[in-house]
């Protein structure tokens, strides 16, 4: 293997932690925050394709390609949402989603 | 894929093609016939998974159909069939008509009984994502109100930050050990003295994603405002169904960990976490539902101890447990969807003289109160009463007496409720609507099940005793 493991996981764990960075500290725009979380499951793809290398196996290869599958089913339903919720109160920020508290 | 395989697999391609086929039926004769196929979909699915497997097979596809699998199928649809009966009339009132309902539900439970049946760690994952991407929908369902679509997209949000804290532990578990086998990558993760350093790493991940589908403290922080904004019959499918999928997960996950010392502490602190503060905040709540969200977030603390405690028999505490609390949390959100028909009443005051003017709703409320607080001869004592016996047979003392005293803590909040329903009401309520016959009929079962698991715990402890791995 050319790049050695432990490039790819702290790779990995830097854009993990900078995915989470974005979720936490964007909190103004909803559609940023779901980019965040792109982030942090690119980050786990990475790793998974990493191992597989590794291992000489394609089982990590395989599940990267179903995070692949399941991200993109996740960003259209949350889209979904943000803009039937947009339609309803015209922001996407959502420190202003707090009817509920307590 | 062999005949013996397919047969094993029925009750999944039934709930799949169930959700399937009542999408395609929507297009001919909408909003008619969607409830009654996800019911005997779920029914029929039920009755599959009891009935013993011709021939012994193997794992195909990541999918394994053990006694465990069989059983925690069972019980998941049976759950999808309490929830389609109670949540039929509720829905007509709010107007969420269309099939995408009974739909949804049906693929959740798939999603759940894939959990149940996973070998493979990816089978897993994809089981886990699709009951929650299930729930993100039901939770958004009623759009007449604007707080079902902001608890909606606070699930989702929160929801997607777990399943990247379980993608990235699985695929770290999976770089440390070179499998996605359960069996052997908990045993991979075991290896060499303290464990592999990857493989650890890996665990810490995945055991927070977890703790956020289960709502332990500290990721628990959605489960309120998600309870609170949600459709009542979504909640208590969400409450009791994605819950034990969840704990039906870490009994595959951790008895092949065994001995695993470094998952001690976090459980340990994940179980003490929730205990207290989900069974304090609850006392601060005014509305039912916000308190039954904390009431669960303690709850889960009991199963985490019982989790915790599997050299004394805590596995199979926990297995039951998981089980009667979808008894009562189906009781304490099926009355509340009942009572709640003519407009939203979650005040605890407005639930005052309910036990005189709806004694059938009313009782149900008050039994579940009486369950969940743990008095006996409910199925909630001798849940309670078994995590607790397991935690002081596997020496985990002090937090057994932390649980007991928050148990005792929570008997406060849950009796509350139950004094409210029967002191005299402040003003006659106006309508009269009793409870449909779908509803009497699932409730009265589900109470049935609670008491009768509180007074002959014993076959069905035989039960989840064989079944376990």
């Amino acid at each position: 293997m050319i790049v050695p493991l432990a490039h790819v996981l702290i790779l990995a764990g830097i854009i993990f932690a900078l995915g989470l960075a974005c979720v936490i500290a964007w909190r103004t725009n909803v559609i940023m925050m779901l980019i965040g979380i792109e982030i942090m499951l690119n980050a786990a793809m990475l790793v998974a394709v990493g191992g597989s290398r590794l291992w000489g196996a394609t089982d990590g290869q395989v599940f990267a390609l179903m995070i692949m599958a399941m991200t993109s089913a996740e960003v259209s339903l949350a889209l979904a949402l943000v803009v039937y919720l947009h339609r309803r109160k015209k922001t996407v920020n959502a420190d202003e989603f707090d009817s509920m508290k307590g | 894929m062999s005949a013996a395989d397919l047969w094993a697999v029925v009750p999944l391609l039934i709930l799949s093609c169930g959700s399937l086929l009542i999408l395609l039926q929507g297009a001919v004769v909408p909003g008619r016939y969607g409830t009654a196929i996800g019911v005997v979909a779920t029914l029929v699915a039920t009755l599959w998974a009891c009935q013993p497997p011709v021939a012994p097979t193997a794992p195909v596809l990541g999918i394994a159909t053990t006694p465990f699998a069989r059983f925690f199928t069972a019980v998941l649809a049976l759950t999808a069939t309490a929830v389609l009966l109670l949540s039929h009339h509720y829905n007509r009132h709010r107007e969420i008509t269309g099939e995408e309902y009974p739909a949804t539900v049906l693929f959740a439970t798939f999603g759940m009984a894939i959990v149940a049946s996973a070998v493979n760690l990816l089978t897993l994952f994809l089981g886990l994502e699709a009951l929650t991407f299930a729930f993100y929908i039901l939770v958004a369902i009623d759009r007449n109100r604007p707080a079902s679509g902001e608890a909606g997209l606070k699930y989702l949000l929160l929801g997607a930050i777990s399943a990247a804290f379980v993608g990235f532990g699985i695929a770290l578990i999976y770089t440390g050990t070179g499998t996605l086998g359960i069996a052997q990558a908990m045993q991979g993760s075991l290896t060499a003295g303290n464990g592999n350093p990857i493989a650890l790493a890996g665990w810490g991940f995945l055991l927070t994603g977890l703790a956020f589908k289960i709502s332990l403290v500290p990721a628990h922080l959605w489960t309120p405002d998600v309870y609170e904004g949600g459709p009542a019959p979504v909640i208590a499918f969400l409450s009791t169904a994605s819950k034990v999928a969840t704990i039906a997960l870490l009994l595959l996950l951790l008895p092949a960990a065994r001995g695993a010392l470094f998952l001690h502490l976090p459980l340990w602190w994940l179980a003490l976490l929730s205990m207290t503060v989900g069974n304090l905040a609850a006392l601060l709540q005014k509305n039912i539902k916000r308190m039954l969200a904390y009431s669960a977030i303690g709850q889960m603390g009991y199963v985490t101890l019982a989790l915790l405690s599997g050299n004394g028999g805590g596995y199979e505490a926990a297995a039951f447990y998981a089980v009667a609390y979808t008894g009562m949390n189906l009781l304490a959100f099926g009355s509340v969807a009942s009572l709640s028909r003519g407009g939203e009443v979650n005040i605890a005051e407005d639930y005052r003289g309910f036990g005189f003017t709806r004694p059938f709703a009313g009782g149900i409320l008050a039994l579940a109160m009486l369950a969940l607080a743990g008095i006996p001869p409910t199925a909630g004592f001798v849940g309670k009463f078994l995590i607790f016996a397991a935690a002081l047979r596997s020496g985990e003392v002090s937090l057994a007496i932390v649980g007991i005293l928050s148990a005792a803590v929570s008997i406060y909040f849950y009796l509350q409720v139950a004094v409210n329903l029967y002191l005299q009401p402040v003003e006659t309520p106006s309508d009269h609507n009793p409870a449909s016959l779908p509803e009497t009929a699932t409730l009265g079962l589900a109470a049935v099940i609670v008491v009768f698991l509180g007074v002959f715990p014993a076959p069905f402890l035989d039960l989840i005793a064989g079944i376990l791995p």
